[in-house]
């Protein structure tokens, strides 16, 4: 008689319907899998895959409270653990996987779709232990890194033409890929290409056309990829990627924006599109991303505090430049930045951060009281704790202060931080955010080079390209006073091709009015600024042209 | 359960504000998910009917009828059910083809292992034959729900005997699914012969596996070709004969 070949297996099912987990786990049995274990949520998956090693994980998409069946191989896959390499099967009753599959950057190894027979499961059991079985000396030689073997046992498995030649073809691509083996990369994809259009095949040619430099090549296959399958997340990625590298930051933003509405519920992008949006001065757009990547971050290994910091960073600009707008997403900012410490330990740091976004929330909210109250807290505990010298947090600190009105003490504490980090050239970069003109090497050339840039589309009228040039050098440098009225000369340009457009005076007021607040009277440019202020103040009274 | 169809609310509402027919719009939104919540059901439905029947095998014919009643009624929804969200999915999401490599005989065995409990109480004898190795392009998820369609279809009309085969033919991949049966009537091989294939909802019966079979089949296309299905009553088992060519 023939051994049993699953008995020494150890298989975990997880579903959150009891009649589902008993009928999978007696399946499982009858094919006589050794030990099965049962879970019927995302949390008690969890505890069992980090005290247990499974061979086989059988998973429900929709667990109801917490962590899809996505978001748990997500965690599997993501960092090494007791299961990283354990077969995941992804179960639900979506019968396009695609729909699923589209969220996501790691695939199962297989997904069935209810109702699941014995018969099926039985099957689809068999084919993935038989083909974990052939594949087993690649996937060993990967993760042993000796690449050049895996190469070769893939090339070995494709020109048998095997049944596991597609496996094979897309990992020896990846492999390729990583490698540096450009040409080789190019040559497998083509042979692909050549027989059939798959979508994987298009985007390993994009990979190799973007290592090679020819981005304009990457951004054909990817544009042909997404009219061919629009769920193609990763090719949105990638574009995403390609125009963050020409500086196109503009272009980055629409194509994370595409990627964002086909699938929501990705938190990197989320993450990404809120910082592109910011750069961009896209305020709404980049709180709300925010927002969302922080609602994510709740059941996914990617969160990270410094997205809830930006959440609330984006929303208090937000309300600088539209303060009804604002409202509520000042409100759940202040929520989040409330829950820090909860959420990611009660260390005095996470303690302090908190007190000083509040501060600054309350402040642009127009809670006096409440704002100085948290900055309060928070001097009390830096005053007692040595994080005070946290250079992050001591920025932090300084745009609390400022925005709570005492300036003469944050301007005694960024002439501190400058003597104190002089010879520091990165510091420097981070001090930089706090002041009219930077100190640090980087943004001073940053600096004069996009106001090179800047000045010269002015000058030859390209108002709307000047614009996003002054725009985009303010989010790094908010203080800059200079670089915020040549942004209200651009928009002064932009408006007389375009007069009825009421929306560029709204802007302009809007800069104006940051101004007032930061200028002091003996500026250099402060007779500027009043000319500026007079000048749109005759416009903004002036009717409407129809 | 119904995350997914959840997620895509935004673009549905989206339409919503826009669309001149929302009322339309929203009431296939509702409809689909509904669908998304029945086929769940029916999913615990069919898997405590196996339950039952394990456990209290059939004490005589009259059981056994009764049974495999059951089982095809079920069998019959769950397949009309994915049918309808594919084409709801056609029409109103992103959701295009999904064209890759698979190997055709995992998808046949799939759809076979996922009837074999009504085949087996029906006392149909299944034969399937296609090579081990013969690689198709097409999307599976489609096209595996075409097969299962048309298997379940046969299970109601074959006698003893079904063939599910592929090879490849001139005229592209071909699947085909033949039984023993009394053949296909004569208004759905009439339909299937105009190329523009519309069901015939005046003969009483929409042919909603045909119309399905039909759009799954023309959206493989490639460079020149178009895939397409052709219904006759040449089976070599004497019943009706169902081919599905793809490019």
């Amino acid at each position: 008689m023939a051994e049993n070949p699953y008995a020494k297996l150890q298989a975990l099912v997880v579903d959150d319907f009891e009649s589902f987990r008993i009928t999978l786990s007696k399946m499982l049995q009858n094919f006589g899998v050794g030990m099965v274990d049962s879970a019927a949520s995302s949390n008690e998956a969890m505890r069992y895959c980090s005290a247990k090693v499974y061979d086989i994980i059988l998973c429900d998409q929709n667990l109801g409270k917490g962590k899809t069946g996505q978001q748990i191989l997500e965690v599997l896959r993501h960092q090494p653990n007791l299961n990283s390499d354990s077969l995941f099967v992804l179960v639900s009753a979506e019968s396009n996987k695609n729909i699923i599959m589209a969220a996501y950057d790691y695939e199962p190894d297989a997904y069935l779709t209810k109702p699941i027979t014995g018969q099926t499961l039985g099957q689809r059991l068999e084919r993935l232990f038989k083909q974990r079985l052939a594949l087993a000396p690649i996937y060993n030689a990967i993760k042993e890194k000796a690449f050049e073997t895996a190469v070769s046992l893939c090339e070995t498995e494709i020109t048998s033409g095997s049944r596991y030649t597609s496996p094979c073809q897309k990992i020896l691509g990846k492999l390729l890929l990583q490698l540096g083996e450009l040409e080789k990369a190019e040559d497998l994809y083509r042979q692909i290409l050549e027989v059939r259009q798959l979508d994987w095949a298009m985007l390993g040619m994009a990979q190799v056309k973007k290592l090679q430099g020819d981005s304009l090549s990457a951004q054909q296959w990817l544009e042909e990829i997404i009219q061919f399958n629009p769920l193609c997340l990763k090719a949105y990625d990638l574009l995403a990627d390609i125009m963050a590298e020409r500086g196109d930051s503009q272009g980055q933003q629409k194509v994370l924006q595409q990627a964002t509405e086909i699938s929501p519920l990705s938190i990197l992008r989320q993450q990404q599109l809120g910082d592109v949006a910011l750069k961009n001065n896209e305020l709404m757009l980049s709180a709300n991303s925010f927002r969302k990547a922080v609602k994510l971050g709740e059941n996914s290994c990617h969160d990270d505090v410094v997205f809830h910091e930006k959440f609330s960073r984006s929303a208090i600009e937000f309300s600088k430049t539209d303060k009804n707008a604002a409202t509520q997403a000042l409100r759940d900012a202040l929520k989040i930045a409330a829950e820090i410490p909860n959420r990611f330990g009660k260390t005095n740091k996470n303690k302090i951060n908190s007190y000083l976004l509040e501060s600054q929330l309350h402040a642009v909210s127009g809670e006096d009281r409440r704002s100085a109250e948290a900055l309060l807290n928070a001097q009390k505990l830096m005053d007692a704790d040595d994080v005070a010298n946290d250079l992050d947090l001591k920025i932090e600190f300084v745009k609390a202060l400022r925005e709570t009105g005492n300036t003469d003490k944050a301007n005694k504490i960024v002439s501190e931080l400058l003597s104190e980090y002089a010879d520091n050239e990165e510091d420097l970069q981070k001090i930089d955010c706090l002041l009219e003109e930077p100190c640090s090497t980087k943004n001073k050339a940053f600096v004069a080079q996009i106001n090179k840039d800047g000045i010269a589309y002015y000058d030859a009228k390209d108002f709307s390209r000047a614009i996003d040039c002054f725009t985009s050098a303010l989010q790094s440098l908010p203080q800059h006073i200079g670089m915020r009225l040549n942004l209200v000369q651009a928009l002064l340009g932009q408006f007389k091709k375009e007069p009825g457009n009421r929306q560029l005076i709204t802007n302009m007021q809007f800069l104006i009015d940051y101004i007032r607040k930061i200028i002091p009277d003996d500026h250099v440019q402060f007779r500027r600024f009043r000319q500026l202020e007079d000048v749109l103040r005759g416009i903004a009274s002036e009717k409407p042209v129809n | 359960m119904s995350d997914n169809i959840k997620n895509n609310s935004n673009t549905i509402s989206a339409d919503h504000k826009m669309n001149e027919e929302s009322q339309e719009v929203s009431f296939s939104f509702v409809l689909a998910s509904s669908v998304h919540d029945m086929k769940n059901s029916l999913g615990m439905l069919i898997n405590t009917l196996a339950d039952v029947m394990s456990k209290y095998p059939p004490q005589n014919q009259e059981h056994a009828k009764s049974y495999s009643v059951l089982e095809y009624e079920a069998a019959r929804i769950n397949s009309e059910l994915v049918q309808l969200l594919s084409l709801y999915r056609l029409d109103h999401d992103n959701v295009r083809v999904h064209i890759d490599e698979v190997i055709v005989v995992d998808i046949l065995s799939e759809q076979i292992a996922r009837n074999f409990q009504l085949l087996q109480s029906r006392n149909i004898e299944l034969m399937l034959e296609c090579d081990e190795d013969l690689i198709g392009y097409f999307d599976s998820d489609l096209v595996g729900g075409v097969v299962n369609n048309i298997i379940v279809n046969c299970a109601r009309y074959s006698k003893q005997k079904l063939k599910i085969s592929a090879q490849k033919t001139i005229e592209g991949l071909c699947i085909s699914i033949e039984d023993d049966g009394p053949g296909y009537p004569d208004d759905m091989l009439n339909a299937s012969t105009f190329a523009e294939s519309r069901t015939n909802f005046a003969g009483g019966r929409p042919h909603l596996g045909l119309l399905f079979a039909n759009k799954v089949s023309q959206m493989h296309k490639d460079k020149s070709h178009q895939g397409f299905i052709r219904l006759s009553n040449h089976s070599d088992l004497g019943g009706g004969s169902f081919k599905l060519f793809l490019p």
